[in-house]
């Protein structure tokens, strides 16, 4: 396996920690916690810091990532790979999406209305109240988190 | 095997208290007293007229064999999710507008669940296999000089698992 990232380690450790914790093994899901929160605190500043290269990293997901790893994953024929392809790019689109959307709208794009963000596939929603299940991974709407404003 | 409750589902009807011969499904934290449980039993999991208590294994197989090639795909995704995470991170620590932190956290959030299921389904599944337990050996000793490191978080992790 190759050298991952801090930043990478930390997507690693807390995906161990929920499967712990779907295990009710809660001892064990606080030590993967602990091993995340320190590749966290190390999190590596990342390459172009600005907006625009947010949107240029999905464009290149959207455009070359997604096509390659479908290849690659069809060739194989992972299914279970396909899968977490087909939700990873329809949640790419929406943050891209989202992102130019807020580009024209600024602030009016998520003033008097929520926010939310599936906890299972990264599916966003903007408005008063999430959808029952996900369109995307299609769980109930309790796995589906409001992201609060922050008061300054 | 023991039994676990998911409190979502349940309603409260309390048949699994007539029904546990150990008292382990009495509890006031909602869970079930696994410490009490008795392996496979599921007279509780049987009885539960909600189909809130199922039970956890106790072992599991090993997960699907991935290819290195899908391995290796994911692994490039993943890269550029958590790069996207840092981004959206970086931004919103910079900024003190807090629609426009409440956007980038959202952005983070997101780009954090999709990088944890390429992980997932690049073969890191399952807390018990042998590739985490690689990864976590290696991990140990490449941080070995490293005081800030929890080398006993790991070390329980690798005794545990």
């Amino acid at each position: 396996m190759r050298e991952m990232t801090r930043g990478e380690l930390a997507a690693m450790c807390t995906n161990l920690q929920k499967a712990c914790t779907k295990q009710m093994r809660s001892e064990e899901a606080l030590l993967f916690g602990e091993l995340a929160s320190f590749y966290e605190q190390g999190r590596e500043k990342p390459e172009g810091q600005a907006y625009q290269d947010l949107l240029s990293a999905i464009n290149e997901d959207l455009a070359v990532g997604y096509k390659q790893a479908d290849s690659v994953a069809s060739a194989n024929k992972d299914r279970g790979s396909l899968r977490a392809l087909v939700w990873g790019e329809k949640v790419s689109k929406l943050l891209k999406s989202l992102l130019l959307r807020y580009e024209k709208q600024k602030n009016t794009l998520l003033e008097n209305t929520n926010v939310y963000v599936c906890e299972i596939c990264g599916f966003v929603y903007v408005g008063e109240q999430p959808p029952a299940i996900c369109p995307i991974c299609k769980v109930p709407s309790f796995k589906i988190q409001a992201v609060q404003k922050e008061a300054i | 095997m023991h039994a676990a409750r998911n409190i979502a589902l349940c309603t409260k009807d309390c048949v699994c208290l007539f029904v546990c011969p150990t008292g382990a499904t009495d509890t006031e934290n909602g869970q079930i007293d696994f410490s009490k449980c008795l392996s496979g039993c599921r007279l509780c999991v049987d009885a539960c007229p909600s189909h809130a208590i199922y039970l956890v294994p106790s072992s599991y197989p090993d997960p699907q064999k991935k290819e290195s090639e899908v391995q290796q795909s994911l692994f490039d995704l993943a890269s550029s999710k958590v790069r996207q995470e840092s981004i959206a991170k970086h931004l919103a620590a910079e900024s003190d507008d807090p629609v426009f932190k409440q956007l980038c956290k959202t952005v983070a959030m997101s780009n954090h669940i999709m990088a944890e299921d390429c992980y997932r389904e690049a073969g890191y599944i399952l807390p018990q296999s042998d590739a985490v337990r690689k990864l976590l050996t290696d991990l140990l000793s490449k941080e070995k000089d490293n005081p800030d490191f929890p080398a006993t978080a790991v070390k329980k992790l690798l005794e545990k698992l």
